[in-house]
Formats: structure tokens, sequence, C-alpha cells
């Protein structure tokens, strides 16, 4: 099990409206000022999380988001300044910028999806939602512990396989048929293994009552607080934006709200939102030096 | 009347005008967004009908055997890009009826993203599988089409090429296209027409090689359970 | 107080209705009791625990009752009965339901409907109880399997089960976790006064602690009594389950001891100390028959090293050794060891990083694999069931094989004649064991290569097994084997050998090797030490004592 950071020991349920927050603002927003704060402060968390790799996988998103920038363009013909004809069509300045705009917000939403896949584990997702989709949780669950263990048969089985010296072929057509032949296997011990944990789960009394769920994570006053926190700047994010300090047209014509008087604090409080797994991580790390710097 | 028909009803009647409507009312690029929310909503009342009658051990056993089996079935065959997830969801939905087939196929594209990584395309891949399944399910059923394997390789070709692989193509279009345009559309279509061919044809080679001895495993452990559907 | 009583149970499958799977079973249960269930498998054993449980029993024709507290079993609600009565199955992974360990302490509770504060509970003290809470936060599938057969009776467990029903608990796990999952059953059984009925094959753990062993046969109860008592009723009937019954007790029967029948190693060793004469006339048997190693090895290994990962550690650390032509040698060691990565490394499938193996005297990567696995090297997987593709044994045979008179011969020495059309799955563990052994044979290989052949099989199938493996050593093909069951291999290996921190050490017959090594060895040379020199299983135990008796007289 991967170690959880500050904000990952959080209750599920803070951890999940963060992410709903953060994905569904960046999707949403496409203003430019707010796009480019999300960006850094996405960026920023992704690579708390992801060490040293998380350089390389930002960079690998660098030649994506070019090419959808250049792309855009090629299918949005609007725009008053145009830069040249391609297949005698006008490819605009108006358009370009849209398209950065547009695969910017696409890299921002994968970086908080890879921090998610970090943060919001199975068991953390099933314990959120165990009490209100009981049977679909489970169900989750069951299959959460079956996939490695079949992996693992699969594994023996092509290795039981080629001692007795099946599937030791190397055509693609060999492989193939090697490959039916374990897979076709491995549904076979799946599913009489099945039969044994259905009578397992009947045996402990599935279906006698109303199922209730353990609560491995328990909400703490400071998750009731972050909740509530996330909840007054996502609130004032929204009613921002419904005044219109996010608007943002690029084609035909450039029309960009400025951030500047009441509307900064739409951005201030869009920037507090995205940076509370941030300031967690940072506060832990940093309370550890101390503590260490003091023995 | 039962909660979850409720709920069905009042999905369709309500949510998903409702989604729609604020979708167009919406600034902004929000069809994406708002194309998600739909689909989340229209499966919605399928997981209620599904909590709503409270399935037996078994039943849970055997949906939950066939989806971990899928996820687990890339591994299986030992080359590269070669998947046979979704032969083994048309497989469960032939076998165990269409409601088995949409779960096994919403949950195993639910569940195989903890493994391989949630996304955008998340809600979009269990509408895609989730619907294939259950469209095997109703199209092979007792008076539908005989459960040849060459048929039902000839169901799966068609149900990637028409419906799963231009249903996840959609989701990126709204994601990364600043205008909707049929250009556009067509241009995302075409990109990923080459993969959806490709997945089209593991899917029917496995289907060809591998469907008749899954179908009487599968029929077998249906007996052995005393599940007559 | 009667927790259950059975009344003139009968019942039959469906499908066979012709044979009665339980005839007329009585059978009554206190309160607090420990019971031993007994039987060559297929008499009935799982058949009677089934019915002690409503939603496990089968469908089949069925006439008499269960009354559990005097009130008919299916009349008290299953959510009751799911309390009341715990349940622990063979299998300890597939019982297995969550993917977390915490979650699976709780499944059984969260069935029930318990409160949140009850749960917790419940869970804290199993955790400690059992000794869980170290790994309370793990996936269940980074457990052992002695692990995970710990965790399903703990989860079991925290719904306070009244009556604890075992079938075959142990069967999958190595001996060491066999025995420490035994101990708590009893620590249960002795602490909380919950009832225990078990069918085990692991008798030497148990039995010494049961209250009374019930023994079946063919679908009736055919003795019921003291583990004491029962040992001589088994001797005197000549019931084949005489041979599952521990060393000790069977020495004692054999070489027709009296007074007190001892249960134990130390029972046994007192016994004999008493019954013996202190000057003893013959103190070993002869040294069994040493192959020439010389001659002719079928397979040389030197100096192997090996490791699956780059960075990863060694597991193979220098193994060498020989094996000599038509020998049936055993490699034994503790679990994890690497003894199956050995067995992988010698068949090709995985290569060793330094060293040479020499096969038929011709180095093993010169072989291709056509070559290799065909007339020459083959393995028999741990678990047969990972070689089973198809719905018949005989298809799986064909799969091999298309040579009908060949297909015929194996079957008759694998004994599996009688189910070629049987799906694979419907057979029995020993079964299974050997129609996979069949499907190897088809490879007509000269060096099989055995892992763990006796897991999970009693000691009836073991006999059949041995006797399948003598078979095949007539026809000269060499066996090696790896295995935890010490009694096994002393019984009927050629040469065993000790596998111990990536090495082979100490090799030699099993008269040799068991006789001197003290803690890992059979219970016949733990309990015949310092008396007897080379007496390593029961039958030469007795054979010394009535040697040495004859003698007095």
């Amino acid at each position: 099990m991967m170690e959880q950071d500050a904000f990952g020991k959080c209750h599920p349920a803070v951890n999940f409206l963060f992410f709903v927050g953060a994905i569904g603002f960046g999707v949403l927003i496409q203003h430019p000022v707010y796009l480019a704060a999300g960006a850094l402060c996405a960026g920023i968390y992704y690579m708390l999380l992801h060490g040293a790799q998380g350089w390389k996988r930002i960079l690998q998103l660098l030649p994506l988001f070019v090419l959808l920038t250049l792309i855009n363009p090629l299918f949005n013909i609007q725009g008053e300044r145009v830069l040249f004809d391609v297949f005698g069509r006008p490819y605009t300045l108006e358009a370009l910028i849209y398209g950065a705009d547009v695969a910017g917000i696409f890299v921002v939403m994968l970086l908080w999806f890879g921090c998610y896949n970090r943060i919001l584990t199975g068991d953390k997702f099933t314990s959120l939602f165990g009490n209100w989709i009981p049977a679909i949780s489970l169900l989750l669950v069951m299959v959460f512990r079956m996939v490695p263990g079949l992996m693992g048969k699969s594994k023996q089985i092509a290795a039981a396989r080629r001692s007795v010296g099946k599937g030791v072929g190397t055509s693609t057509r060999q492989k193939l048929d090697a490959g039916m032949a374990v897979l076709s296997a491995l549904i076979s011990w799946a599913l009489e293994g099945s039969v044994v944990t259905g009578d397992s789960m009947r045996a402990r009394g599935y279906g006698t009552a109303k199922r209730t769920s353990f609560q491995l994570y328990r909400m703490t006053v400071r998750d009731g607080l972050l909740l509530a926190t996330m909840m007054f700047l996502g609130a004032s994010v929204i009613g921002v934006a419904v005044m219109g300090g996010m608007g943002a047209e690029f084609t035909p014509r450039l029309q960009i709200a400025p951030v500047s008087g009441w509307s900064v604090l739409g951005l201030a409080a869009y920037c507090l939102f995205l940076l509370i797994p941030t300031a967690m991580h940072c506060k832990e790390a940093l309370q550890w030096s101390i503590s260490k710097l003091k023995i | 009347m039962k909660k979850s028909h409720m709920a069905s009803i009042l999905t369709f009647l309500l949510l998903v005008p409702a989604t729609l409507y604020l979708g167009t009312r919406l600034p902004g690029r929000s069809y994406y967004i708002t194309s998600t929310l739909i689909i989340i909503e229209l499966m919605i009342p399928f997981f209620l009908a599904y909590e709503g009658r409270r399935p037996q051990a078994r039943e849970l056993v055997l949906i939950a055997v066939m989806a971990a089996a899928a996820i687990a079935s890339r591994v299986a065959i030992p080359l590269p890009h070669f998947k046979p997830v979704f032969a083994v969801i048309i497989l469960s939905g032939v076998v165990f009826g269409p409601e088995a087939g949409f779960m096994v196929g919403a949950i195993t594209a639910f569940a195989s993203n903890f493994f391989y990584g949630q996304g955008s395309f998340t809600p979009w891949q269990m509408m895609a599988f989730g619907a294939g399944g259950m469209l095997a399910g109703f199209v092979f059923q007792k008076k539908g089409l005989p459960r040849k394997p060459w048929i039902i390789a000839a169901f799966g070709f068609l149900t990637v090429v028409l419906w799963i692989g231009p249903l996840l193509d959609c989701s990126h279009i709204f994601l990364i296209m600043s205008k909707i345009s049929w250009e556009a559309v067509l241009a995302v279509l075409l990109a990923g027409f080459y993969a959806n061919i490709s997945q089209a044809i593991c899917t029917v080679i496995t289907l060809l090689l591998f469907g008749k001895p899954i179908l009487e495993k599968l029929d077998r452990v249906r007996i052995k359970y005393g599940m007559t559907n | 107080m009667e927790h259950f009583k059975i009344e003139n149970l009968t019942f039959s499958y469906p499908a066979a209705s012709d044979r009665t799977v339980l005839k007329n079973v009585n059978l009554t249960i206190q309160k607090g009791e420990y019971i031993v269930l007994c039987g060559k498998s297929g008499s009935g054993k799982t058949t009677l625990l089934r019915h002690l449980k409503t939603v496990l029993t089968p469908h089949g024709s069925r006439t008499g009752q269960v009354l559990f507290h005097n009130t008919p079993l299916d009349r008290i609600g299953s959510g009751e009965q799911a309390a009341r009565i715990g349940y622990v199955m063979q299998n300890p992974d597939d019982q297995i339901v969550t993917d977390k360990v915490w979650h699976e302490l709780a499944f059984g509770l969260e069935c029930l409907g318990c409160d949140q504060q009850t749960m917790r509970a419940r869970v804290a003290e199993m955790a400690c109880y059992f000794g869980i809470q170290d790994w309370f936060h793990r996936d269940v599938n980074a457990l052992s399997g002695g692990q995970k057969q710990l965790l399903n009776l703990a989860s079991i467990m925290a719904m306070q089960p009244e009556v604890l029903i075992l079938d075959e608990p142990t069967s999958q796990l190595d001996p060491i976790a066999a025995s420490d999952f035994l101990n708590t059953i009893r620590k249960i059984n002795t602490e909380l006064g919950t009832t225990v009925i078990v069918t085990e094959h692991r008798l030497e753990d148990i039995f010494p602690y049961a209250d009374r062993v019930v023994v079946m046969k063919n679908g009736e109860i055919i003795a019921d009594d003291a583990p004491g008592t029962i040992g001589k009723y088994l001797y005197e009937q000549k019931e084949e389950l005489f041979l599952a019954m521990p060393t000790p007790m069977r020495v004692f029967y054999s070489a027709k001891g009296t007074g007190t029948c001892p249960l134990t190693v130390r029972e046994g060793r007192k016994w004999l100390n008493r019954t013996v004469p202190d000057e003893l006339m013959v103190r070993a048997l002869p040294e069994q028959p040493v192959y020439d190693v010389q001659q002719k090895p079928v397979l040389t290994v030197k100096e192997l090293w090996f490791r699956y990962e780059k960075n990863g550690p060694d597991i193979l650390r220098g193994v060498s050794g020989q094996v000599p032509a038509g020998s049936l040698y055993a490699i034994v060691g503790g679990n994890g060891a690497g003894k199956s990565t050995l067995l992988k490394v010698l068949c090709g499938l995985n290569r060793p990083y330094r060293g040479k193996i020499k096969l038929f005297g011709k180095p093993l990567e010169q072989y291709k694999p056509e070559e290799l696995f065909r007339n020459g090297v083959s393995m028999l997987p741990q678990d047969p069931k990972s070689l089973f593709v198809k719905k018949t044994v005989r298809e799986e045979l064909l799969e091999m094989d298309t040579d009908e008179k060949r297909l015929e011969q194996v079957s008759e020495i694998c004994q599996i004649t009688a189910v070629l059309d049987s799906h694979p799955y419907d057979l029995s563990g020993g079964e299974q064991q050997r129609a996979a052994l069949a499907k190897v044979l088809l490879t007509q290989p000269r060096l099989l290569l055995l892992d763990e052949p006796t897991k999970g099989m009693d000691s009836f199938f073991k006999e059949t097994f041995a006797s399948v493996l003598q078979k095949l050593k007539q026809q000269g093909i060499t066996v090696v084997m790896v295995s935890h069951d010490v009694e096994f291999c002393a019984q009927y290996a050629d040469r065993v050998s000790m596998f111990f921190d990536g090495q082979l050490l100490s090799t030699g017959t099993p008269r040799q090797f068991f006789g001197a090594n003290s803690f890992y060895t059979t219970a016949a040379s733990r309990m015949s030490r310092g008396v007897f020199e080379n007496a390593v299983t029961a039958g030469a135990v007795a054979e010394l004592c009535r040697l040495n008796l004859e003698e007095q007289k």
C-alpha cells in the first residue's frame, strides 16, 4: 500500500469533494489567468506526490499540449487575425490562443487525475459510498480482491503449461493459442473459486439483514472544518463566476474579463481552494523537519 | 411503486433535462461536463435498480468474478496491445443476461481504472462497456440470435466499431476541441478508427477461438448455481 | 446441554439418488465439546458438516432431521445461524471476500447489520486475540496461506459463534502454519468454551486434545468414542483408517502394546521406554541401498545461482547435487525457501545466472523446448488446477497426446480410468492431482519433477499416489520431488536432501537423513530417538519393538 500524504490521510469525503471541485472548475473555467493558476497548483501538487518522476511525466505532457494547440485552429476557423491558410481555410490567431487554452485545460485535468489516482484509492472510494450503494461497493471491493489473485493465477497457469511443453512456441499464432488456453483455464479456476466465495458470503450472513458499512475513516473536527472551508471557497468561486468575473471568449474576438477589483477575490478563492492539499503536505513535511531538528 | 422505479422516472423526467438546460446556459465550453453528467445520470437508474433488488451472494460473486477476469485477461495473453476485455464482457452478457452484462461491463471499466488510472473517460467507458454487455444480453437471449461463436464474434466486431470506440472518442472530442463541428467529430473518429478496428479484431479473434469453451464453462457454473436465466 | 442433535439423517444427491451419501446418521454434540470427524475422502464428512448450517446444506433428498438447541435447524433464521454457527472451509483463498484485512474482519458484522460501535469493538478485539493487528491494513493478497486461513477464522469468530465447524482447514497449509492454526483452534475451545467440530487429516496435532472422535465410512458413523479407544477399534476391525491415526498410536497397536494407548510423541516415548528392555538386541534396521551416484546420474547440477530480479535477493545460492537414475529424490525444507524455484530452474523455466545443469549428460541450455519437454523432463505443478483447461479429463489428456492406447495406459497407472469423462473440477483433490500427473506423464518424461505432490491429500490418497510413483520408477522414470511432507518422504523416497539458505545440504537415505535430524524429522523418529537408531517410520518402530520383544521371550 502506498503511504498517503497529509491530505490523503483526511476523510475520503474531503478528498472526493476537493477533486470534484478542482477538476470541475478546471474544466469549466476557461479564463486564462485561472487556467494558469490551476496549472501551477496542479503541477506543484503533482510533483509533491510523484517526486522525481513527476518532472518527467509533466515534461511528457508538453508535446501533447503543443499538438492539441496546433490542431484546434484547423477545426475552428473563426477569428479576426488570419495567420495563414490551410487547405484554403483560415488559420487564425484567436483560434490558436483558444486552442492553447483548451489544451491547457486538458493538461491540467490530466494532472489532477494523476493526483486523484494517488489519493482516492479503491478502499476510500468504497468506504465513502458503502452506505449509499452497498451492493455495488461490495462488488467493487470483491473485484479489487480478485484481480491481483487472478493475475497471479494466470502467471501460474502459463508457467505450469510451459513446464509440460505447452505454449513454448514463439510465433504470433502460437502465442495467441497459448494465451487463449491460459485465459480459458483462468476463467474455469475463477468460476469454481467463486462457488466457494459465494458460500462463504452466505455462511457469514450476507443478505440476511440490511448491510451496514464498517467506517475505517472517521470524520474528525479538522475534516469538518476543511469541508466547510472548501465549500465556502467553492461558493465564492461560483459567485464570482456568476457575476461574470471569469468570462472569457476567444473566437471570433478575444473578450477576456479583466481580473481586477472585486473579481480578484474569485481568483484568490480559487487559488486558496487548489492549494489546500499542497499546504497540508508542506505543513506536515515542515513539522517533521522541525521535530527532527529539535532532536 | 418501488423506490428504484421512482428514481428512474425522476432521472429521465427531471434530472437529464435539467442538466441539459443548465448546460446550455453555462458560458464557454461546458459540453464536456454536461455530457458526462448526463452519462452518469443515465447509469444511475441501472445501479439503483440493482441495489434495490438486493442481489444474492452468488449473483454478486459471478459479476465480480467476470469483471475481475476481464481485467486480468489482458495479462493472460502474451501479445502486446491484445486486450480480450470486451470479449469477456460480451460473453458474460450472453450467458447471464442483460442486467448482469451491464453490471459486468460497467464494473469492469470502473474497477480497472483503479488499477490503471481513472480519467475523464471513466464514466464514458462505464457506459460504453455496460451498454455493450447489456446489448449482448438482449441480442442473445433465449428467443434472440443463436449463440454461435461466429455470430457472437460478428456482434462483437460491430459493437466495438460502432458503439464502444466512437463513444470513447466522443469523450475526447468534448475535451480537446475548442469548437464542436462536424469536421472535428469526423477527424477524431477517423483518428480513432485504426485503434477501434484493431480492438474489434482482438475481440473477434478472442470470441472465435475462445467463445465456445467459455460459453460451456459459464453455462456449467450457471447450472451448478441453479440459475435459470 | 445439547448443541446439535442429528436424528436418523439420510441424504442423497439428486444426480445420483441411488447412492446415499449419508445413511442413518445419529449424532449428539454437547456444548463446549471438541469433536474430530474422520473418514476417507468421499465418506460423507463434508456433506454431514454442511448439514449443520442451512445455507450450506446441499440440495437433494433427505430424511431425518438436525436439531439445534432442540429446534429444527431450518426453522432458525439464516441471520441467527450466521452469527451462532461459524463455518471455516478448506481453501483459504476463495473464502476471502474483500480486499483488505480490516474489511474482511468486519464483513460478517456488516452483513448482520451491526452498528458502528459494536463493529469497531469486535474487530479490534479479534485483531488483538489473533495477533492480526500488525497486518490490519494490509491487502489480503499480500498474506501467506496460513495468515489467510487465520483471517478466515478471525472474521468468523468476530461474530461470536457458539459452534465452530471446520472442514479440513489446514489441508492447504504448510506443516508449521497448520500446527499454529490447530493450536489456535484448541485455544478457542479451551479459553472461550466454543464448541469445535473439525475434520482433519493431520490427526497428530489434534487427537490428543479431542474429546471425541467420530469415524465415518460410506456415509455411516461406524465409531464414536474417546481418541484412545478409537485406535483400538480401528485396529481390531482392520479398518483402513487406522493408517491415518497418529504415529504413537499406530506403533502401540501394531507392536501389540499394553497399557493406555499413547497419543502424543511424549507419551509414545514413555511407553517405548517402559516396553522395550534396556539392553536392546536390535538397535537399528539394516541400511537402505545407496544408489550409485557416480555411475549414471540423470541430473547433475553444479553451483546454481538464481534470482528473479536484477537487484533482488538470490533465491538459489550455489545449489549442487546429483540425482541417480531411477530414484525417487526428495528435497525437503521450510516454506518459501525457494524449493519450487529450484524445480523451475531445473526444467528450464527460469535461467540461472551462474552454474551448470546437465540433464541426461547434456547441458540444459543445448536442448530445444520441443526436445526438452518431449520424452525429457516434465513438471507437475503444486496446484493441479493450473493444468486444467478442458471440460473432461479425457479431453485434458487428448490435449497432450492423441494416442488412445497410451492414454489408456497412463490413466490406468494413475488410476483415473473411472473418472475420464468427469469434469476435472468435479474430482476430489487426490483425483485432481493424479489427473494432472497423467497429463504430465503423457509427455513421456524420463525425469519427472513434482512440486508438493501430497498437499491436501489424505493418507489413503497418499498411499495410492506412492504406488503410482513406484510404478513409474519401475518403468525407469526418475522422480525429483520437493515437499514439506516429511512423513511421506521418510516412507517412500530413496534419497532425501535438505534445502536451506539457497543450497542443498545433508543428503542421505531417509533412514540416514531423518535418523540424524532431531527436530526436522518424522514423529516416529522423534518418538524413538535414543532408543532406536534409524527408525523413521511408524512401521520401522513397530518392527524394531517386535524384534526386541521376541528376542526377549
